[in-house]
């Protein structure tokens, strides 16, 4: 047999062996809740800390990663400095840190920094954070300071190579709040109640030309923060800064932001970050001022919500942590069975809320419970699951 | 509030940079340890008050900015003296601008562009100023209580206030401080206030009369005034710090005194008390926020809030024991700063005390005319409505909206360049229910009026008390219900007539647009 016909079934017996160690990899890979411990001093420098979620959801601290940067402990609510990235062989984690304006790189696999990674010189976000999103070949970065977006492609090995950042700016001028990617698109808010959808398609953003107030924000009372985009693309939905819970819904069929429908509910106050659940059933919204977390059932044929519930008080807000921060969750489908929300503090913590839906009521219980504490957080406002929610 | 928006730090870090840091154009201060001695006073004669105060500004050896009215009195240039008028007379105030800056401070357009100007033209900077005379009944108007428009920019020939205290204006505490919006925290945290008295408390509650009155102003000083931090609390400029030696009150043992307090601080929501042996005495309150209360209340405790003042009588404790004047520890709420518990003063037993003060409340002398002190909450209110404050936060750091909206009104902070919120017209008698939806506590006040207080979380009070400044206590999250509190608003007098403002009386939350403007139109007005 020549070389040449052994080519094809060696090439495939390779392939198959290749995945098969990938999937052992994937197999042998625990779950993980995984924070940006954004820790600003000179003594403690930044950090990713790795807890392994138990069957039953309880974390145990595995691994706390130094990423060699700096955070700033605080900053914009909506801007996620953390995710994790789980394409072929690539099983990656990403944390921002913004007082060095790098983004770290972290091989899941090894547990292991890879390395820092920077845009271009003028992308800062020293006093309110950089914000992460991702497909399945770029990692995208806003930069709170500097409004703008860079571009970074990611490499086999969970390495980063820059591309370009953008410029980017509200219609009253607001800079970049929070982000959100979906394939090739991207969705934006700016602090000034304005929003703006982005093509990916070329891989650096590319505006669809639908900058708008958002409607809430032209009413007056709230203006858009977190983002998320369900998996066909079609409704993207904003979390809003506000005096109440407040939740906006762009149908977005079209390709582009059309006007928002708002939904309000005194269920909290501040709704900086959504997320929605994983078979699309539930939106769970972090109420970033308050002390409790929330979630309405989605209709993701409709793109519009309707009731819901939320948890009984978290413990400890006003005494061991001020604002509640991103959200996360155990599973990576259904509705995610347990709700993991972050703690501003310091030191920080994470509540663990159990998520029951059934007959279109839903509960989230075990809010009173003690949270977990992140020891190694001295303001922790991102968090993400590995392996990651599909979309 | 704990965060500031950063751009608002940026702008006024780098105004703040911009002023002379070698200016030394205060008075020096007084020392740690001190007796503490009423504020220099200036009196009217023949019915005339005539005074030319500096706006100065220095940076002292800890690296605290000062901003100073100088008064030029017999003993040399005082700080902050307090102005003492009778009901009618004339105040003429002339304010010259000498906060020194090199012209490069960042600006921040004050008045509509349309509006007329009064004094000086220009942008509001750090180093621009003006007067507010809080809680005096007199008009909105140029030359008299305006902070819309007026504007006193530093090198320029300075400008004169010429006003008429009202011949019903109850006699009482007042202050004066700046207001320039924007910036009045800043001014206001290096020291810039100072009291107003309207003689004849006496007439109206003569327990006062004859007794030794004593005038402390308390001020708060931050070293960087909107970053959360350690701060101090000063009575008359001495300061109070725990651990150093503190303020000195002398009393004679066993005397009656009237103690009039005004919470000149920037933020600071005062819970005082006289505590001898540790233990809270009682004393008789006499007025508040200027206004002699309908009857006499014993407490031992009073709940004092930023721009608030209370007038009352004390009985100095006896040989042996120990005593002081306290603030309590105050809750503003979780996104709220701490008010601490904290020693203002000690009390010193002495037989030469009345050399600490300068006047003794007479026992007798013309009526005053007490026609303002009328129980109006038995008339029919014209208008109901309903007010709340609120606040919104982007991140830790900020950026932070704070908002007084005028319920199914669009929330926004305030512009100079706004419509009126709330628009009525003279002889109105208005019942205004003010909410909290904020996680902290607020302190509404009002330009120009007094109001009653009507109800507190939706409960009529025993005490229709007149005040000008209210504190609201902060919403304990979802579930709870909001405090709020319903206000009886006379637009009757005249002096009312013309467009003024309400807002926060924490003076950061002012300075970033809790406030808005009233326009009360003249009666009849369709």
């Amino acid at each position: 047999m020549s070389i040449r016909k052994l080519g094809k079934p060696l090439f495939l017996h390779c392939f198959l062996l290749f995945c098969g160690s990938i999937w052992a990899a994937a197999a042998n890979t625990p779950q993980y809740l995984i924070t940006n411990d954004d820790n600003a001093s000179q003594f403690f420098p930044n950090s990713v800390t790795f807890f392994t979620i138990g069957t039953n959801g309880s974390l145990t601290l595995t691994q706390q990663v130094v990423t060699q940067g700096y955070g700033i402990a605080g900053g914009y609510f909506p801007a996620n400095r953390i995710k994790a990235f789980n394409v072929g062989s690539n099983q990656c984690v990403f944390a921002s840190d913004a007082a060095t304006a790098d983004i770290a790189s972290i091989n899941v696999n090894t547990l292991a920094l890879v390395g820092n990674f920077q845009g271009s010189q003028g992308d800062t976000g020293t006093s309110n954070g950089i914000g992460l999103a991702l497909n399945a070949q770029y990692l995208y970065a806003s930069f709170t300071d500097s409004s703008t977006i860079g571009t970074f492609a990611i490499q086999p090995g969970c390495a980063l190579s820059f591309v370009a950042d953008v410029t980017v700016s509200g219609l009253q001028g607001g800079i970049i709040d929070g982000m959100a990617v979906n394939g090739n698109t991207m969705v934006v808010t700016y602090g000034d109640g304005s929003i703006e959808s982005f093509n990916l398609a070329s891989g650096v953003p590319v505006s669809n030309g639908d900058e708008q107030n958002a409607t809430g924000a032209a009413i007056g009372n709230s203006y858009p923060s977190g983002i998320d985009i369900t998996q066909d693309g079609r409704f993207a939905i904003f979390g809003d800064t506000s005096t109440a819970t407040q939740v906006e819904i762009s149908d977005m069929s079209s390709g582009k932001l059309t006007k928002t429908t708002v939904y309000k509910s005194p269920a909290g106050i501040n709704s900086s970050n959504v997320m929605l659940s994983p078979d699309e059933t539930l939106l769970y919204v972090s109420n970033s001022q308050g002390d409790r977390v929330a979630a309405a059932f989605f209709n993701s044929a409709t793109g519009t919500l309707s009731g819901g519930c939320r948890s009984t008080l978290l413990q400890g807000y006003g005494s061991d942590w001020y604002y509640l921060g991103g959200l996360t969750l155990a599973s990576a489908n259904g509705t995610g069975q347990l709700l993991y929300a972050a703690e501003y503090g310091v030191p920080s913590s994470i509540a663990a809320i159990q998520v029951q839906s059934a007959n279109g009521t839903c509960t989230l219980s075990g809010a009173a419970n003690v949270p977990d504490a992140d020891p190694d957080s001295q303001g922790l406002l991102s968090i993400a699951s590995f392996p990651p929610r599909a979309f | 509030m704990k965060f500031v928006r950063p751009y608002l730090f940026i702008t006024i870090f780098v105004g703040f940079m911009f002023l002379s840091a070698h200016a030394q154009n205060c008075p020096p201060r007084p020392l740690l340890g001190t007796v503490v001695y009423d504020p220099y006073e200036v009196t009217s004669v023949n019915g005339v008050l005539s005074a030319d105060f500096v706006m100065g500004h220095s940076v002292d050896d800890q690296g605290y900015t000062h901003y100073c009215y100088d008064y030029k009195g017999t003993r040399g240039i005082v700080e902050a003296p307090t102005l003492r008028l009778n009901q009618g007379d004339m105040l003429k105030l002339h304010v010259k601008n000498e906060i020194q800056s090199d012209g490069s401070a960042s600006a921040m357009k004050m008045a509509p562009i349309t509006a007329p100007v009064c004094g000086d033209s220009g942008s509001m900077t750090v180093s621009s100023t003006n007067v507010h005379f809080h809680g005096m009944n007199v008009p909105p108007k140029c030359h008299q209580d305006d902070v819309i428009n007026t504007l006193i920019q530093p090198g320029t020939p300075g400008f004169e206030y010429n006003m008429q205290i009202p011949s019903d204006q109850p006699p009482g505490l007042y202050w004066y401080h700046p207001h320039i919006h924007g910036f009045a925290e800043f001014q206001v945290n290096g020291g810039a206030a100072g009291a107003l008295i309207v003689n004849g408390m006496e007439k109206v509650r003569p327990e006062v009369a004859g007794l030794t009155e004593r005038v402390f102003v308390i001020r708060q000083q931050y070293l960087v005034p909107w970053i959360p931090g350690p701060y101090q609390l000063t009575v008359n400029y001495h300061q109070a710090v725990f651990g150093l030696p503190l303020p000195i009150i002398q009393m004679k043992p066993g005397a009656k005194e009237f103690w009039r307090v005004a919470n000149a601080t920037i933020q600071d929501f005062l819970v005082l008390q006289l505590q001898y042996n540790l233990k809270a005495q009682n004393f008789e309150l006499i007025a508040l926020d200027g206004y002699p209360l309908a009857q006499p209340r014993v407490e031992n405790s009073i709940i004092i809030p930023p721009a608030g003042r209370a007038e009352f009588i004390v009985e100095a404790p006896t040989a042996g024991e120990s005593a002081s004047f306290v603030t309590n520890n105050y809750s503003t709420g979780p996104t709220g700063n701490p008010d601490l518990l904290q020693t203002i003063a000690n009390i010193q037993l002495t037989t030469d005390a009345a050399k600490t003060s300068s006047y003794t409340e007479p026992v007798s002398g013309p009526p005053v005319n007490t026609s303002r002190l009328v129980d109006v909450t038995n008339k029919p209110a014209t208008t109901q409505r309903k007010l709340y404050f609120s606040e919104e936060f982007g991140g830790t750091n900020g950026p932070i909206q704070f908002y007084i909206t005028v319920d199914g009104q669009q929330q926004k902070v305030f512009d100079p360049d706004e419509k009126p919120a709330i628009v009525t017209q003279v002889g109105a008698m208005e019942d205004w229910t003010i909410e909290n939806r904020a996680l902290e506590t607020h302190a509404f006040h009002i330009h120009q009026q007094h109001f009653t207080v009507l109800e507190v979380d939706g409960k009529p009070v025993a005490n229709h008390d007149m005040m000008d400044t209210i504190p609201i206590p902060f919403w304990e999250g979802p579930g709870h219900p909001y405090h709020s509190v319903k206000l009886r608003m006379d637009f009757s007098d005249p002096n009312t007539e013309g467009t003024y403002v309400f807002h926060c009386h924490i003076l950061l939350h002012e300075d970033l647009g809790m406030m808005h403007k009233i326009l009360v139109q003249p009666a009849g007005t369709n």
